[in-house]
């Protein structure tokens, strides 16, 4: 009987048309259990983090001392680049093109990440009620990290753009004039870039960026990743192209919601 | 489940929920962290019965997938499963005086829950799952669930009302079998 159950969820869930129903019910209960986790995690969290603080001291100093110098370096790199950004800013808003700089955000704490061993995610601690809705895109560390897929009042889960479920159109090579598919692989894994011809020219480690294709389910470009490899297929009029993700993954703390909702 | 048993039952599954939710996200090994939702579901097997194992291991596993975006019932279906599998196993009369036993379907308990959920989810449109990171939830799942399984069973043998009866694994009786 309860099988039959969970079976009838399952499938109810997968059609559209009843989807609202379990988005409800996951919301309501993401509001109730917010409070009552964070706190958990409030209480708990600094007694472990003062032991793996004690045992690990020498080595969090020296990191301490790589990320001042990486803000250093990021501070000049910014200045730098202050002037040519309002370049292009002036140039997008000429063309009427969206700009992500020009776009409102909203910064928000990661407070949860891959709730289940099998899913690429992470939980904002910010939701509707600060305008974080789903198909917003989500940006940090430097690059795309995900969208939203579930959004309650005051939290919101996050699919990265490794999880097997995630498709993102990319742009790459000479102003950005080839268009193709990248696909999460799991977490940890590269992405695969799909539909690349096989005569295509490619350079290990150049920069993929979101092509604002695909109702534009994402501004255009956005960072996304770095080419990692590719080979052609025998037989195959397509190439074999992985990615790296540009935003690190793993060590998320906060990230910016772009308050962009695709054009559906 | 009858008089106090579905409040105690309840509550149980709220801390465990509570605790999958937090300190245990934070407990990664090659990137797979326990899943004690799972083997609570075989401790109320072991210790409840088929029914009980059933109930709880569905309402657990449905409580979880409130927070998962994998299909909605998923773990319900795997926790129900796993649940009745542990159930089935005492009520069959297997040797429960080895202090192996718990531990040992505890562990194999939840190797077998990983896989299946790992299998419905590619079934279901994430292929990934069997093969990015399955090894790694396979044995830090079954480690962990082998090691906490003493203290599960007796977490739900307190929500049975089995505390005074003693270790209800090593009893010829559990509540599931008076049915």
């Amino acid at each position: 009987m309860l099988v039959l159950v969970s079976v009838t969820l399952i499938t109810f869930d997968e059609r559209s048309g009843t989807h609202h129903i379990t988005s409800g019910l996951k919301s309501v209960a993401h509001d109730v259990f917010s409070p009552l986790t964070s706190g958990v995690n409030d209480i708990l969290r600094p007694i472990g983090d003062f032991f793996a603080g004690s045992v690990n001291y020498g080595s969090l100093q020296s990191e301490n001392q790589q990320l001042q110098a990486t803000i250093g370096r990021l501070r000049l790199q910014l200045n730098q680049t202050a002037a040519l950004r309002e370049q292009v800013r002036e140039l997008d808003s000429l063309e009427h093109l969206p700009y992500l700089g020009s776009l409102p955000i909203v910064t928000a704490q990661m407070t949860q990440f891959d709730l289940s061993n099998f899913d690429a995610d992470i939980t904002l601690d910010k939701g509707r009620s600060s305008g974080v809705l789903v198909g917003m895109p989500v940006v940090g560390a430097g690059g795309l990290v995900g969208q939203v897929v579930q959004a309650s009042h005051g939290t919101a889960i996050v699919q990265l753009i490794t999880d097997s479920r995630s498709s993102v159109g990319v742009s790459f090579g000479p102003n950005n004039q080839t268009y193709a598919t990248a696909t999460g692989q799991g977490p940890g894994n590269p992405l695969s870039v799909q539909y690349i011809p096989a005569q295509t020219h490619l350079h290990k480690g150049e920069f993929m960026y979101t092509n604002g294709l695909a109702d534009g389910e994402f501004p255009p470009n956005i960072p996304v990743g770095r080419l990692h490899s590719f080979k052609a297929t025998v037989g195959s009029g397509a190439m074999t192209v992985t990615m790296t993700p540009v935003a690190d993954l793993d060590e998320l703390a906060y990230v910016d919601v772009v308050q962009w909702e695709p054009k559906l | 489940m009858r008089g106090k048993e579905a409040p105690r039952a309840l509550l149980v599954l709220l801390v465990v929920l509570v605790l999958q939710l937090t300190v245990v996200l934070d407990i990664r090994i090659g990137g797979a962290h326990p899943d004690l939702i799972l083997g609570l579901a075989i401790a109320a097997g072991l210790a409840g019965g088929t029914e009980r194992g059933a109930i709880v291991g569905f309402l657990s596993g449905l409580a979880l997938d409130l927070f998962l975006t994998t299909p909605f019932g998923l773990s319900a279906l795997v926790g129900t499963g796993v649940g009745v599998a542990a159930g089935q196993l005492v009520a069959a009369g297997v040797d429960r005086t080895n202090w192996l036993f718990v531990p040992g379907v505890a562990a194999l308990g939840s190797a077998i829950g990983v896989i299946m959920f790992a299998v419905l989810g590619a079934v279901l449109g994430q292929p990934d799952t069997l093969t990015v990171g399955l090894g790694a939830a396979v044995g830090v799942v079954t480690v962990v669930n082998g090691v906490l399984g003493y203290l599960l069973v007796r977490a739900c043998n307190w929500a049975f009302g089995q505390e005074r009866s003693g270790s209800a694994w090593q009893g010829p009786l559990v509540a599931g079998d008076r049915h």
